[in-house]
Parts: structure tokens; sequence; C-alpha cells
């Protein structure tokens, strides 16, 4: 492939590398396994970067090849959480008073997320990344109904892991 | 205000301590080759392929050394080993056809849907060459006995008188445990290879399918 399509496709990469840390931070449970999804994510985005056409934004794309290669592509299981990694996680929190209180509650938040299976996580992280239910159900192949029960089914969960 | 919402609202704020990849690193990772389930479906998918033709390949030579074939009668022989092949040629145009519309890009329930398809289509192609190898195999024992001079010579012996039928029963059943056995153990083989491939994918489809409900 050209150097120019090379080089193209690093600057976007580069510019966007914060969406894929993100989700290798999700699906995985330490910083070996993390470097080994983001690689393949890169791979299969640079596979794939020929027949993106730019009918939608770069990042919308990524968001589409990075979850499928996480849930579906990525072999190593994903199931194990270890409670010591998720804690490395870290949230920036403006309102210095309440610091301490806000990011324990964010923390245990986080680390409730990344109890949910696969699928569930797909869901949540692209309501995080502030997606519509349109844009989740695009980009999981289910109804926009399914995605907002499913969504609510999710809430609903979540907040059973944290106030057991 | 709902929980998910708090961490909404922080989400885009976090950070850990791993690292960001420079340009460099990042051009570095293109050279890599992917280690996702797909290229391994292909490499499993093009072992099947070779095995079972090389299989053909080589009791067809066997054949030809031992006589089998004038045994068997050449229009049964050569008819069905053109099947096979036709039937093997389709299963890899099918194969492929269904692998080039794996595309990372498409939305995940129809991408999961192409790999179990195509995961589908190497099953038949398995069940399909235990099938031919059992039928054949059965059908090349009735038509070989008979023609067979060891066969006729032990069968003429005096006390063999009377058993004909029972010979050919014991020949059969024995050849068609044989098969039973084969098949088995490649079921294992193969529960255990995509089980291992594709266990994760298939609780994911699964999960999926569920909400669709």
């Amino acid at each position: 492939m050209s150097k120019q399509l090379e080089e193209e496709f690093i600057k976007q990469l580069d510019e966007n590398q914060n969406i894929v840390h993100k989700i290798c931070r999700l699906y995985t449970n330490d910083q070996h396994a993390h470097k080994d999804l983001f690689q393949e994510v890169t791979v299969q985005l640079w596979r794939a970067y020929p027949k993106f056409r730019g009918d939608s934004k770069f990042s919308t794309w990524m968001y589409r090849v990075a979850l499928n290669t996480a849930i579906t592509l990525y072999r190593k299981s994903t199931r194990r959480v270890t409670t010591q990694d998720y804690e490395s996680v870290q949230f920036k929190i403006e309102d210095q008073n309440e610091e301490d209180e806000q990011m324990e509650q964010l923390t245990l938040l986080y680390g409730a997320v990344k109890q949910l299976n696969d699928i569930e996580k797909a869901l949540v992280f692209l309501y995080l990344e502030d997606k519509n239910y349109r844009e989740i159900a695009e980009t999981m192949g289910i109804s926009e109904v399914n995605a907002r029960v499913k969504m609510n089914r999710i809430k609903t969960k979540l907040t059973n892991i944290i106030n057991p | 205000m709902d929980q998910l919402d708090i961490l909404k609202q922080n989400w885009q704020s976090q950070t850990d301590n791993s690292p960001r990849f420079t340009k460099e690193q990042l051009t570095g990772l293109l050279a890599r080759t992917s280690s996702g389930i797909v290229k391994w479906l292909l490499i499993i998918a093009m072992i099947e392929f070779v095995v079972f033709i090389v299989l053909g390949l080589v009791s067809h030579l066997a054949n030809q050394e031992n006589h089998t074939i004038e045994m068997m009668g050449a229009p049964f022989y050569y008819g069905s080993m053109i099947f096979h092949y036709v039937v093997i040629i389709t299963f890899i145009y099918v194969f492929y056809s269904n692998y080039k519309h794996i595309s990372i890009s498409q939305p995940t329930s129809s991408l999961m849907n192409k790999i179990l398809k195509t995961r589908r289509t190497m099953k038949w192609y398995i069940w399909y060459n235990l099938t031919y190898m059992m039928l054949v195999g059965m059908i090349a024992t009735v038509l070989v006995i008979p023609n067979d001079p060891k066969v006729t010579e032990l069968l003429a012996s005096p006390e063999m008188a009377g058993h004909e039928t029972a010979f050919y029963l014991m020949a059969l059943g024995a050849s068609f445990i044989v098969f039973l056995i084969i098949c088995v153990v490649m079921y294992l083989i193969y529960q255990l290879i995509y089980g291992i491939l594709l266990r994760k994918l298939q609780r994911n489809y699964n999960e999926l399918k569920r909400m669709e409900i």
C-alpha cells in the first residue's frame, strides 16, 4: 500500500488512538493484554482502511472496527476481572471539594462496568461515548428498540452490582 | 440522575498508566500480522481442504497398485472420484465466498453471523467427507469381495460353506465400526479446535441473539 495512504492512516489513528485505548482498558485487565488488543485493533483497522471511503467519520468507523475486534476477533478471554487493575484508571475531577468522594464513586462504577459481559460493555461504551441509540443499534446490528431496552436493563444491573 | 450518567460526565477525562503510542510506534504496528480468529479459520480450512484432497490422491495411488479398480469396476470407481472432487471444489468456492464477505467494519451481529456461517461450511465439509468415505467404503467392500481372489478362495473352503452371508455382514459391520470410530474421533477433535477458537464468539453471539427476543 502506498506511503501516502499509510501516512494518512497513521495521522488519523494517532488523533483517535484514545478511543482504542479506552476500549482496550475496558476489555483487558493488564498492560500486556492491553497492548496485545491495541495491536490487533491497529492491524484490523489498517487492513480495512482501503475500503473506508469516508462516507462516515473516521472515528465512527473506528468504533465499529475496534469493538468488533474486541468482541469478535480477539481470542483471549476477557472474563476474569482482577480488582487492582481497574483501580489504575483515573478520572480528572474538577470540583476539588468533592474530589475524594466522587473519585470513589467513579472507581466503583467503572469497576461495575468491567464486570459486565462483552456485549453489555460495548453498549455501555458507546453510551458513554455519547452515541445516540440509533448509532448504538447500527454499530451492534440490533434494532433501536432492543438497544434501548437492553441499556435500561444494564443500568439496573449496574445499580445491583454497586448496591448488592 | 442515574449512575451511568455520572460516569458519562467524567468519561472523557479518564487516564491510566498505559502509554500513548508515538507515530513511529503506530507505524511499526502496521507490519504485524493478525492473531484474530478469522485468520485461524482460514488456516484450519486450508488444512482441511488439503488433507482430504491428499487423502483421496493417496488412496487412488494405492488402489492402482493392488488392482482394486478392476475389482470394483472402473465406472463406479471413477464416477465416485469425479463426484468427490466436484463436491470438494464446490465447498472451496462456498467457503471462499463466505470468507470474502467477512468484513470487520460491518455491524457486530452480522460479522458474527458471517464467521459462524463460514465455520458451518467447514463443519459440513467434514461431515461430507466422513459420509463419503463411509458410503464409498461400504459399497466398495460389497463390490470387491466377490472379485477378490483371496476372499473367493476363503469362501470356497469347506468350513465356510453356508456362511457366505454371515461373512459379508461381518465384513460390512467391521468397516462400519471402523468408520464410526473415525467419526467420533474427528468429532471430538473438531469440538476441541473450534471450541477453543469460537467459544467467546459463540457466547457473545448468543448474548446478542437473546437481546432480539
